[in-house]
C-alpha cells in the first residue's frame, strides 16, 4: 500500500490489488482499474503537451462518463486541478466560470463547448464531432488523445497541492469556487469509506452531478474501495429501478428529491426488494419525514440501511445521523443531523464566540482535515467563513482555520446536533443550495425587470420552491413576464428558474434602503 | 376534453410550452433529457398530466429516458396505451 496522499495514489492502491477488475461501468461498457491508468496517463500527457502545468485549472465540461472520470485522474498526475462543471449550467455560468478560476484546457462535448462564446478558453478537447463554434483557440480529439502514449512518470504532486474547484452558488449573483486541497479530497474519500464500510465488493451507484461534492465523492470513495462504480445519468424512476436491480447495486447516494421518485416505484419495491442494497445514503437536505418513513418501511425490512448526511461545500463533508439512531430525527424531537464525520470536530459556537451550553443555539463551525482552502478568487467570502478557531490555545501562534457554515444549531446533551435555520438567505431546491442573488442576477439580465427579489418558499418535494416578485422597467410591454421567464430558461440552469414570477409596481425597502426581501417572503407566505 | 390520440404530440408540447420551455415550442425529437430541457420533477409533473389526459397509467418499469426522451419518445408510449 502506498499512503495516501493525492487523487491518483488511490488509483494506484486499487490498481495494485486488483487491476483487472472493473473500475467503471458507463451504459455497456466496463472499464478496469488497469484501463483507468492507461487512459488517465494518456490523457494526462496529452493536457501537458497543451501547457497544461501544475497547478494549472482542467475544466470538465464532459456530461457524466467514462471520459469524465478518466479526466480527474489526469489531471491530478501532472498535478493540475480538475473543475468539475455542472451539466445543467448555460453558456453564461460556463463562461464566467472559465473566466473566475482561468481555464487552461477545457474538456468538453462538442455541444456543449459550441454553445460557449468565441475563445473563452485557450485550448478545448472535444467529446463527439469536431466542433463548429470558435470557443478556443486550438482544439484536440479526447479520443485520440486517450489513445496516446501515456506519461513517461507522473508529475510531483503534494496533498497541499490544488485539487479541484467545485462551484456553489454565491451572493454575488455568480457562482463561487471551494478551492478545495489534494488532502481535502483524500481525506474525505477516507473518512466516508471509512463510515459506509466500502469494500472492493461494493458496486456503488453514481446517481448524482460529479461537480457536486456529494457526487464526487462516490467516484472518490469507489476508486479507494476498490469497488465498481455504475454510472447513471437519467434521474427518472424507471432507470433507477432497473439500474439497482441490473447491477445489483450495494450502495446509493442521493439527494431528497431522487428519493421521491424511488418511492413512486413502491409496488415493484414490494414485489422485488432490493436485496442487494446494502446502504443508502442521504446529502443535501432534508427528505421530508413521510417520504422518510416510506424509504424505512420500504428498504429496511430487506437489509438496507439509511445514513442521512450532512454536507458543507466548504469542508467537503461534516455530520452524518448513522442507521441506528436514525429515529433521533424527526418532527417531535427537530431535525438532527447528527454527530461530526470521523476525523473531525462539530464545533457550536453563540455570538460571543463562546462554545454553546447543551440546548443553547450557535454556529456550526467544523474543524479537521476536510476543511478546504477557501474561495478562489474572494478574499472578502473567504475571510468570513474560513476564520482562526476559536477555541484553540492562545499558545499557538498561526491559529488553523475552521469554516463557519452560516447554519444555526444546537446539541443536545448526547451530543447529538440539530439544524436550527440558516443565518443568509440560501435556498434549498432539489438539493441545490442556490443565493437568491443569482437568481435575482439573472432575472436583472433580462433587460426588462427594474427590481428583484428571489426567495425560498418551503415545498416538501423539492425542499423549498424559488418564487420571485419584480417591478417591471418602464414601458415594458403586454408579456413581458413571459420574455423574462424565457430569459431564465435559456440563460440558466432549470432549477434557478422561478416556480413563479409576480409583478408590482414597486418592491418594498429597508429602513437603509435596500428592498426587503425578509419582508416580501413573508407577505408571500402569508398570502 | 380527452384529445385524440392523434393530438398526443401537440397536447405534449403544449404543456411543455406551458410549464417548462417559457414558450418556446419544442421539436418532437429534440432530446428533453440529455440536453437538460426537463427536470426530473418535471418529467414526473409531466406523467400526472399524461395520465389525466389520456386516461393512461404509466408503469414505474416504463417511467424512463428511452420513454421520455423526446416529444415522439412519449408520444408513441402515449399511443401504445391508449390502443
Amino acid at each position: 500500500m502506498r499512503p495516501e496522499f493525492t487523487l491518483h495514489d488511490l488509483l494506484y492502491n486499487s490498481l495494485a490489488s486488483d487491476p483487472g477488475k472493473p473500475a467503471v461501468v458507463d451504459g455497456d461498457a466496463s472499464y478496469t482499474y488497469e484501463d483507468l491508468e492507461r487512459e488517465s496517463s494518456a490523457l494526462g500527457a496529452a493536457l501537458a503537451d497543451s501547457g497544461v502545468g501544475r497547478g494549472d485549472r482542467v475544466g470538465v465540461l464532459v456530461e457524466k462518463s467514462w471520459e469524465a472520470t478518466v479526466a480527474m485522474l489526469a489531471a491530478s498526475r501532472i498535478g493540475a486541478a480538475y473543475v468539475n462543471v455542472n451539466p445543467l449550467f448555460k453558456a453564461p455560468q460556463v463562461e464566467y466560470l472559465a473566466g473566475d478560476c482561468d481555464i487552461r484546457v477545457m474538456i468538453g462535448d462538442t455541444h456543449k463547448l459550441d454553445e460557449l462564446s468565441p475563445k473563452t478558453v485557450e485550448t478545448a478537447f472535444y467529446r463527439g464531432a469536431k466542433p463548429e463554434g470558435q470557443s478556443a483557440r486550438f482544439y484536440v480529439d479526447v479520443e485520440e488523445a486517450l489513445r496516446g502514449d501515456g506519461l513517461k512518470r507522473d508529475r510531483r504532486v503534494s496533498e497541499s497541492d490544488l485539487g479541484t474547484i467545485l462551484y456553489t452558488s454565491g451572493s454575488t449573483g455568480m457562482p463561487k469556487g471551494v478551492a478545495t486541497s489534494q488532502r481535502n479530497v483524500v481525506v474525505g474519500a477516507q473518512i466516508v469509506s471509512e463510515y459506509l464500510e466500502n469494500t472492493p465488493q461494493d458496486r456503488i451507484l453514481s446517481a448524482l452531478p460529479l461537480n457536486f461534492d456529494a457526487g464526487m465523492s462516490q467516484f472518490t470513495t469507489s476508486l479507494r474501495a476498490g469497488a465498481t462504480l455504475y454510472l447513471l445519468r437519467s434521474r427518472l424512476p424507471g432507470d433507477l429501478l432497473k439500474a439497482l436491480r441490473r447491477h445489483e447495486i450495494t450502495g446509493v447516494t442521493g439527494v431528497p428529491p431522487l428519493w421521491a421518485l424511488l418511492i413512486r416505484g413502491a409496488k415493484s419495491l414490494r414485489e422485488n426488494p432490493l436485496t442487494h442494497l446494502r446502504y443508502l445514503a442521504n446529502t443535501g437536505g432534508r427528505i421530508p419525514q413521510a417520504n422518510l418513513d416510506e424509504l424505512r418501511g420500504l428498504l429496511e425490512p430487506s437489509g438496507t440501511r439509511i445514513f442521512l448526511m450532512c454536507d458543507l461545500t466548504e469542508a467537503f463533508r461534516s455530520t452524518y445521523l448513522a442507521p441506528d439512531e436514525i429515529w433521533r430525527s424527526s418532527p417531535e424531537q427537530g431535525n438532527c443531523i447528527g454527530k461530526a464525520i470521523p476525523n473531525t470536530d462539530i464545533m457550536v459556537i453563540t455570538k460571543e464566540g463562546e462554545e454553546a451550553a447543551p440546548g443553547e443555539s450557535g454556529e456550526l463551525v467544523h474543524r479537521g482535515p476536510t476543511v478546504a482552502m477557501g474561495y478562489w478568487g474572494n478574499e472578502e467570502a473567504t475571510r468570513k467563513a474560513y476564520r482562526p478557531n476559536p477555541l484553540a490555545p492562545p499558545e499557538l501562534l498561526d491559529v488553523e482555520r475552521v469554516v463557519y457554515s452560516g447554519d444555526t444549531v444546537k446539541r443536545d446533551e448526547e451530543g447529538y446536533l440539530y439544524f436550527l435555520g440558516r443565518e443568509d438567505a440560501m435556498i434549498k431546491n432539489q438539493g441545490y443550495r442556490l443565493s437568491p442573488e443569482e437568481v435575482e442576477n439573472l432575472l436583472l439580465g433580462s433587460g426588462l425587470v427594474h427590481e428583484a427579489c428571489a426567495f425560498g418558499v418551503e415545498n416538501p418535494a423539492v425542499g423549498q420552491d424559488v418564487i420571485a416578485v419584480i417591478s417591471l422597467r418602464n414601458g415594458a410591454e403586454e408579456g413581458a413576464v413571459d420574455r423574462v421567464r424565457e430569459h431564465v430558461i435559456k440563460n440558466g440552469p432549470p432549477y434557478m428558474v422561478p416556480r413563479k414570477i409576480l409583478v408590482r409596481d414597486e418592491l418594498p425597502k429597508t429602513g437603509s434602503g435596500k428592498i426587503d426581501r425578509k419582508g416580501i417572503s413573508s407577505a408571500y407566505a402569508n398570502g | 376534453m380527452v384529445p385524440e390520440n392523434g393530438d398526443a404530440r401537440s397536447a405534449i408540447r403544449g404543456w411543455l410550452q406551458e410549464n417548462v420551455t417559457g414558450g418556446r415550442d419544442v421539436p418532437n425529437d429534440e432530446a428533453l433529457i440529455d440536453n437538460g430541457v426537463m427536470t426530473s420533477l418535471q418529467t414526473v409533473e409531466l406523467v400526472v398530466f399524461l395520465e389525466d389526459t389520456f386516461g393512461i397509467v404509466v408503469e414505474d418499469e416504463e417511467f424512463d429516458e428511452e420513454n421520455f426522451g423526446s416529444v415522439e419518445a412519449i408520444a408513441r408510449l402515449v399511443e401504445s396505451k391508449a390502443a
